[in-house]
């Protein structure tokens, strides 16, 4: 019995590469979403570690030496791309870890089979604001965009460990299966807000605006990534008014100060929306993110 | 007007094809990919202006604002899971620049188990402030210490550098490096500097560097590192020397863009001459914190003894605060006070960044 665990645990300590029958799949994931995602269509055939949490802005974490550790012993990673983790390279680089480097059986960047909005046409530099070369991150904000996000997942986690194949699949139907009508129930809920115009803090949202058929007429940040100027403040204050805009949605982690002034001098209301699962308690699925977003910006819109 | 109509032809295919390669969908290239045409390695630039005000009536920059670096970077893969990274610079000496190689090395990210191997010229592993630039630290000047052991530019060799992540359930990371450092190599025909301590001629460095996360929200990091080589003046006073340094850092997120970072090195020379052997010591702490998603502040207190026979010692109290406009572009104004001379100081810097710009893990 010693001996055989002794080969066992060589075996494992020669072999890391190959993922066992038995083993359960290391993923990580660049944001909570993507984990959420990971664990839906794996579940407990796959362990997920994801680097950020939902309260964090997915554009600036620093990256720390304790996630190599996480990276080093991924199967899969799976990132957001489009330039918003770039934070997760340097950790990939330092990781070692050929699986999930660039090229590798277990990279996967999420953003491969989205339609991507905001795609920069012309040159693009910093006087522009922090405008993303490869069009606007924010996908998975369109609940829709979930299914591409899963299908990738899916075929990835079915490479990587094909003896459970019928497994990843199954759960993947059975995901959408519950991701169309909780899509048909939200659609439902906000059409009676559809073309309602909207502002929001950063430019985070045109992915779920258009899906859910708002209009966004403005961006506390004049560009993206850009604090507001009081002149800008001006500006967007009368805009509201103009326009009627009853609700300015923003992210928990930004300023909410400058949000409150915005909204007390031209009417509309804060809502503090998170866009990523844990952002806020209570969402602590990808279903529950929205099923909170959804209640909470029909409850606004609806005053 | 049949060239003019096969050449709007060929235009108009090369621009649809442009737009075509913009639409639908695809990954994203990685940093080190994205130039355009798509061959192009990333390029950028760093610009470093910084303005002096000081009581020290000998400081060549004293009242000035001067141009102190150009850094042009040229970052891209050469090969699967290996990279290469040029940062070409322009420094000031003086009252001219002189062009210099500030880096130039490829990267092995892996060769075989957890080990990895960079050669070329490099900021050596040493420490914590050492490797990054100049541009990416949280203060204007150099640590003392550094300065007085390592010389105005820190210690840059030409060399290779093996890294070992080991294989244990938390970060810990071996480096081992051999090194040449050119003697004097900022020295100029004409051009007065002060005289400077440092390492050269064939150095050997190792690093060993390990991090533990104290749950979700900090982490800790410390490092042993040391160094073996002769003095950068060797050739005058067949000086030996080694340096011993340990560093610990404290980094603390409270929330999205709050950050608290509490970084302390102590670094011990011993310099062997034909005389007599020196020990030297020195030290600095730094306190920060980031307020905001724009805004930073720290503290610095440095002590370090020199390198020379006759023993001295500096010690200085520095306040910083940062305003950071984008990633790579920041205004900073720095207060600094050293108590042996009596003597104020101010900066004012701007490091603008234009283009994608990136480093390893540091």
């Amino acid at each position: 019995m010693k001996n055989k665990l002794s080969l066992a645990l060589m075996m494992g300590y020669l072999l890391p590469g190959l993922v066992l029958a038995t083993d359960k799949l290391e993923v990580v994931t660049a944001t909570s979403d993507l984990a959420d995602f990971v664990k839906a269509v794996g579940g407990d055939k796959v362990k997920v570690v994801s680097l950020s949490n939902g309260s964090q802005d997915p554009h600036f974490i620093e990256p720390r030496p304790s996630m190599v550790m996480q990276v080093k012993k991924a199967d899969v990673l799976v990132r957001i791309g489009m330039d918003l983790d770039l934070w997760v390279q340097s950790l990939i680089e330092a990781s070692r870890n050929s699986k999930v480097m660039y090229g590798g059986p277990g990279y996967l960047d999420a953003s491969r089979k989205i339609e991507k909005l905001e795609v920069p046409t012309g040159k693009i530099d910093a006087s522009m604001g922090d405008i993303h070369l490869y069009g606007n991150p924010h996908y998975w904000l369109d609940p829709e965009n979930a299914k591409p996000i899963l299908g990738s997942i899916v075929k990835k986690l079915c490479e990587m460990l094909p003896s459970e194949s019928e497994y990843f699949n199954k759960n993947y139907e059975e995901y959408l299966r519950i991701l169309d009508s909780a899509i048909a129930k939200w659609e439902e809920e906000m059409k009676p807000y559809a073309g309602a115009k909207i502002v929001t803090y950063h430019n985070s949202w045109p992915y779920f605006t258009k899906r859910f058929r708002l209009e966004i007429i403005g961006c506390v940040e004049p560009k993206p990534g850009i604090p507001p100027t009081p002149s800008h403040i001006v500006s967007l204050v009368k805009k509201i008014k103009e326009e009627k805009v009853k609700v300015i949605i923003m992210e928990p982690y930004f300023n909410l100060k400058v949000t409150e002034k915005i909204a007390k001098d031209s009417g509309a209301k804060v809502v503090v929306l998170p866009p990523s699962v844990g952002g806020i308690q209570g969402a602590n699925t990808y279903l529950h993110l929205f099923e909170y977003n959804i209640g909470k910006l029909a409850e606004s819109l609806q005053d | 007007m049949c060239n003019h109509s096969s050449v709007i032809f060929i235009l108009s295919f090369f621009l649809s094809s442009l737009v075509s390669a913009q639409e639908g969908t695809k990954a994203t290239p990685l940093p080190g990919m994205r130039g355009t045409p798509s061959n192009l390695p990333d390029i950028s630039v760093i610009g470093d202006i910084t303005g002096k005000v000081t009581s020290d009536k000998n400081d060549l920059n004293r009242n000035k604002i001067l141009v102190r670096e150009i850094e042009l970077a040229l970052q891209g893969y050469i090969y699967p899971e290996m990279r290469a990274d040029v940062f070409l610079a322009m420094h000031r000496h003086g009252d001219h620049f002189e062009p210099e190689i500030c880096e130039a090395y490829a990267s092995f990210l892996k060769i075989v188990g957890g080990l990895s191997l960079k050669v070329g010229k490099m900021h050596v592993d040493f420490g914590k402030i050492n490797k990054v630039h100049q541009h990416e630290r949280p203060y204007v000047d150099q640590p003392l210490v550094l300065t007085n052991f390592f010389g105005n530019h820190g210690l840059v060799g030409e060399g290779v550098s093996l890294g070992y992540l080991l294989p244990l359930p938390f970060f810990a990371q071996i480096d081992a490096s051999a090194w040449r450092v050119a003697s004097e190599q900022h020295h100029e025909e004409g051009v007065e500097e002060p005289e400077e301590f440092g390492l050269a001629d064939e150095v050997y460095t190792t690093r060993l560097w390990t991090s533990f996360s104290l749950g979700e929200t900090s982490e800790l990091e410390i490092g042993a590192s040391g160094a073996s080589g002769k003095g950068s003046h060797y050739l005058e006073h067949q000086d030996e020397a080694r340096v011993f340094g340990l560093d610990l850092t404290y980094k603390l997120w409270p929330s999205a863009y709050k950050r608290l970072a509490f970084q302390n090195e102590v670094l011990h020379l011993i310099r062997r001459t034909p005389v007599g052997e020196l020990k030297r010591w020195g030290f600095y702490n730094y306190l920060g914190f980031q307020f905001n998603k724009y805004w930073d502040a720290g503290l610095r207190y440095d002590w370090s003894e020199n390198a020379f026979p006759e023993k001295g010692k500096t010690n200085s109290f520095s306040g910083i605060i940062t305003s950071h406009l984008t990633e790579t572009t920041k205004i900073r104004l720095q207060y600094g006070y050293n108590f042996e001379l009596n003597s104020h100081e101010a900066f004012l810097q701007l490091v603008f960044g234009i283009g994608p710009h990136s480093h390893p893990l540091q």
